[in-house]
């Protein structure tokens, strides 16, 4: 389930320094390793600024904002 | 700007202007009091009756003035490009009318004091909502005027209370889980709510254009399913988003899935306990990760971390889902000639 593999992922590098430090250094090194679907490895990479937490989220597509989604 | 954003810019402008001359034509037999206070309501940000205010003014929102009415037309028109314009435009305006009712239940629930709310109070803002959802029928109902036949126009009107049932069984659930502990909730609860609440909406504005224009089942059950993954998509979205920035400005020493801390300035989403994706995960992650009693300092620091993971954890499923819906727009794309102005609106 793709959802998971995320998930997991994210939980992963958070505990795991070694992981971190490899994920800045050698990210490709990293994705290759895992056995993600493409899809999956695209999400991924994209979050990978993110994860140290030290990035901003891009700006929210809100185009349809509705009350029900806020 | 480029030339082609110019044109798009323009092509919107037209749709826009069309979609507010039927707005106001089917307005025009409501009693002037209560028009004047459906006008209001119609004309928040966003929404059509600010096309105007929008033009006049010299900062422009990011946000696309009447965005889901143009969906409805722009779907219609991608599989019918020779649709008759005021058919389609009336069956656009049709969502315009129910999602602006929906938004005002939903601030009356919320307890949201949001601008229209203020204006008009509990009473009125309610009226206000009945009179949207009426009109919402209504709009669908003189489609008789143009000789739609009829049976098109129940499967237009069928159409739209299913996707309002189920829009409500979404935020019945959404609000019963303000009461509910956190960790009752599942990842999966999460995302079944922002399904009924959010996927239920994006898919009646996109499945009413395919049956106005005429789609065969397959075609609509295509767009209903893009509708959906939108839907579920943009809640993500806002859901990582709100804590995201929640966090920013949130003091360490406090924690924030506990009922008992009230910080001034959060969404009220987040007072009001409601249980968003990110908050479940930032929840069951702080419990896997305590473990045993840990000492004050790092009880914090667990859960700073658990709300990080949740955050970027529910961002990255917004991106699958949005990947997800791509993917159903480029299968739609290969029987269906998918108009630019609709892609740029769609942004995938």
């Amino acid at each position: 389930m793709e959802e998971q593999q995320i998930r997991d992922f994210v939980y992963r590098v958070s505990n795991d320094e070694k992981l971190r430090k490899e994920l800045t250094n050698s990210p490709d090194d990293v994705l290759r390793h895992e056995s993600f679907s493409p899809r999956v490895a695209e999400i991924v990479r994209r979050l990978i600024p993110h994860l140290a937490f030290d990035t901003a989220l891009a700006t929210p597509l809100n185009w349809w904002a509705h009350g029900y989604t806020h | 700007m480029s030339d082609n954003s110019h044109t798009y810019v323009n092509q919107f402008a037209a749709q826009q202007s069309l979609l507010v001359e039927r707005l106001q034509f089917l307005l025009a037999t409501l009693q002037s009091d209560l028009r004047a206070d459906v006008v209001r309501a119609l004309g928040a940000e966003g929404k059509l009756l600010s096309l105007q205010r929008e033009r006049d003014s010299s900062t422009q929102s990011s946000q696309i003035v009447g965005s889901w009415p143009l969906l409805t037309f722009l779907v219609a028109q991608s599989i019918a490009p020779e649709i008759d314009l005021v058919y389609a435009s009336s069956v656009a305006v049709a969502i315009e009318y129910f999602i602006c009712a929906l938004d005002l239940l939903d601030d009356v629930e919320d307890d949201d004091q949001t601008p229209i709310v203020q204006t008009l109070g509990i009473a009125r803002t309610l009226n206000v909502s009945t009179t949207l959802l009426m009109l919402a029928q209504q709009a669908l109902l003189s489609l008789s005027q143009y000789h739609i036949p009829p049976e098109r126009i129940l499967l237009l009107l069928d159409t739209l209370q299913a996707c309002a049932l189920a829009a409500a069984t979404g935020q019945h659930r959404d609000i019963l889980a303000e009461q509910q502990p956190v960790q009752d909730f599942t990842e999966n609860d999460c995302i079944e709510i922002a399904r009924g609440k959010a996927g239920s909406l994006m898919r009646v504005a996109f499945l009413l254009g395919a049956i106005c224009a005429g789609a065969d089942e397959r075609t609509r059950e295509q767009f209903s399913a893009l509708g959906e993954l939108l839907g579920i998509a943009h809640q993500l979205d806002n859901d990582a988003h709100d804590l995201y920035y929640l966090l920013q400005d949130y003091p360490s020493n406090e924690t924030l899935t506990g009922t008992d801390t009230i910080i001034p300035g959060v969404k009220t989403d987040l007072i009001r306990g409601k249980k968003t994706l990110p908050v479940v995960l930032a929840a069951h992650r702080e419990d896997a990760l305590q473990g045993n009693a840990l000492p004050a300092d790092e009880q914090k620091q667990v859960h700073q971390r658990a709300l990080q993971d949740g955050i970027i954890t529910t961002w990255g499923i917004f991106l699958l889902y949005h990947e997800r819906a791509r993917d159903s727009l480029q299968e739609i794309g290969a029987y269906v000639s998918v108009s630019p102005l609709l892609r740029l609106l769609l942004d995938l």
